[in-house]
């Protein structure tokens, strides 16, 4: 009996006919865990607690829709009782005294957290490489990086130890680390999902997300993480809809757009081929491609980066030393306190992050910068909005390429550009799905479908139509172990 | 971006870096700002902020606790504390 690769769907068969028991699918899960120990993809195991609960599930069944499905979880969802970092050195001995929404909605469905995924600090990466507990290893090859910054939770659910994971998405950082490990991610609509417990950095922009094999298991677990949560309050109080109820509607007809001012001439003729043949493929299912103009889209990543900043130098001001988090040795008065206990506990890419957020908040900036941002952004979602009274969704690569090499990319800005499609959702609040799309040299790559608001049930519908009908999804790489 | 507007903002964040440190900082925000500048390509004078894409009121809610005191497993993450409060230097002479 082997459960690695297996969709939650499949597992729940396996569980319901007692191929497989709670305790036995548990117990192969951390044996998993273990014999990927190199992927480095896990920062704290729940191994005692969610044997305990697979025990449980044993004695006394459950109906519940998620009953005994194992679940990693981004380390960003503060967990009751179990060690929560952010990925950071900061919060290296937090131990949350409650649990995330999203957590409590999972586990109320009767998921089984088995951990805490590795990823970039605070959320601040495309790579996994700026995590204090080190980097993340692409399963699909030696020294690649998964992406970021859900990067550990990407990593876990390509390994197939996991058939899902949590992760969260600021300016893509579920999509990006699904294209990048040949798994599926959706960001929903700003608002869909709580984010109540989710460690803030960018609060304008912060969405959790589900990661899975197929978009239908994607589905199963959006009925669940999403609620309406009166604890956050740009939580929306929208009917949240079955999302795998439409996901077989036949997708003839349905209008996609093609960005026009993404100049794919500069991306690598194969990462374009790759990109046709989606289109293509979409084509023979009946869906016209037609060309759309964002105008100012191409401006979105100099948007963000003032924006993330800015709310991330606001959000991070809360690590001082003195409520929790690190505090440094012998500090000598209060300013020495919070100056070196920030400049202990925080890498070098967030402290980055915060000082270009404090110049572009500070007197005399403020206009040129943050208020300038925030009129482009208002300006990129009068273009999506726009571009939906022409379109159902619109359609690009996820990323500029496949999965690069750790270490190879040293500019912040180059790294940063990482982002070029999928910060656009994010700054307007726009739902986003990556799915596996095809191979270059073995290495997964996706394509992205963002929709227009609260319309994810159309993005899954969309998504499990091209994986009804080809088998990129179900590739897995190669499961050699160290 | 000059070593002083670097200093200031360094100390408006509470942070503080060594001379090797600060050379580099200085150059990655001063491409960082470089690269943001290209916001000022486009006019946006009569453009309205857009500051979260819900741009509805915050809802409010009854003024009734509903939460629990939690104070010991609060105070029980602080590095520093006495059975009340979070400890710090002493800021009184």
């Amino acid at each position: 009996m082997s459960i690695q690769f297996k969709t939650i769907k499949e597992l729940s068969s396996m569980l319901q006919s007692k191929e497989v028991s709670n305790y036995e699918l548990l117990q192969e899960t951390f044996k998993l865990v273990k014999s990927y120990k190199h992927l480095n993809a896990f920062i704290t195991l729940n191994e005692e607690n969610a044997l305990k609960k697979a025990r449980n599930l044993d004695n006394n069944t459950s109906d519940l829709s998620l009953s005994g499905i194992p679940i990693a979880q981004k380390d960003l969802f503060v967990t009751k009782g179990l060690r929560t970092t952010c990925g950071s050195n900061m919060l290296s001995n937090f131990i949350p005294p409650y649990s995330a929404t999203v957590i409590e909605n999972l586990e109320n469905a009767g998921c089984i957290s088995i951990g805490k995924t590795n990823m970039d600090e605070f959320a601040m990466g495309s790579s996994n490489e700026t995590s204090f507990y080190g980097n993340v290893n692409n399963p699909w090859g030696e020294n690649l990086v998964p992406g970021g910054s859900s990067g550990g939770s990407a990593a876990v659910v390509a390994a197939g130890i996991v058939p899902a994971a949590t992760g969260t998405d600021t300016g893509g950082s579920i999509r990006q680390p699904a294209s990048l490990c040949g798994i599926t991610g959706i960001k929903p609509t700003y608002g869909r999902i709580s984010r109540w417990g989710m460690i803030a950095f960018a609060s304008s922009l912060d969405q959790a997300g589900p990661m899975a094999r197929t978009a239908e298991d994607c589905a199963i677990l959006m009925n669940e993480m999403c609620s309406h949560d009166n604890k956050d309050t740009t939580s929306l109080d929208e009917t949240i809809p079955d999302f795998t109820k439409d996901l077989d509607a036949p997708v003839k007809g349905l209008k996609i757009g093609i960005v026009k001012e993404f100049d794919l001439s500069k991306l690598d003729s194969n990462v374009v081929k790759v990109f046709e043949d989606s289109k293509k493929h979409y084509e023979s299912l009946g869906v016209d491609f037609v060309e759309v103009s964002l105008p100012n889209i191409n401006l979105s990543v100099p948007t963000y980066y003032v924006v993330a900043p800015a709310e991330c130098s606001s959000n991070l001001s809360r690590f001082d030393g003195v409520k929790f988090g690190k505090r440094c040795d012998d500090p000598k008065d209060l300013e020495d306190l919070y100056i070196r206990s920030r400049s202990e506990g925080f890498g070098e890419e967030v402290k980055r992050r915060i000082l270009i957020g404090s110049y572009v908040l500070s007197a005399g900036f403020y206009d040129a910068y943050y208020k300038k941002a925030q009129q482009v952004r208002r300006l990129i979602k009068n273009d999506f909005d726009n571009a939906f009274k022409h379109v159902d969704l619109i359609m690009s690569p996820t990323t500029r390429g496949t999965a690069f090499e750790a270490g190879s990319m040293s500019d912040p800005i180059q790294m940063y550009l990482e982002d070029l499609f999928t910060v656009p959702a994010n700054l307007a609040g726009l739902p986003g799905i990556s799915i596996p799309s095809g191979y270059l040299d073995s290495k997964p790559l996706g394509i992205q479908l963002i929709g227009n608001s609260l319309q994810e049930s159309q993005l899954l519908n969309v998504a499990h139509n091209f994986q009804m009908t080809s088998d990129w999804h179900l590739r897995t790489p190669p499961t050699r172990s160290k | 971006m000059d070593k002083e507007t670097v200093a200031t903002i360094s100390y408006l964040s509470r942070l503080a870096f060594d001379k090797q440190n600060e050379e580099k900082i200085t150059r990655d925000l001063e491409n960082i700002i470089k690269f943001v500048d290209q916001l000022d390509s486009i006019d946006t004078s009569d453009i309205e902020p857009l500051k979260s894409p819900l741009e509805k009121t915050a809802k409010t809610r009854e003024d009734k606790i509903s939460a629990q005191n939690r104070k010991e497993q609060f105070l029980k993450n602080a590095p520093d504390a006495n059975d009340d409060y979070f400890l710090v230097p002493r800021v009184v002479e």
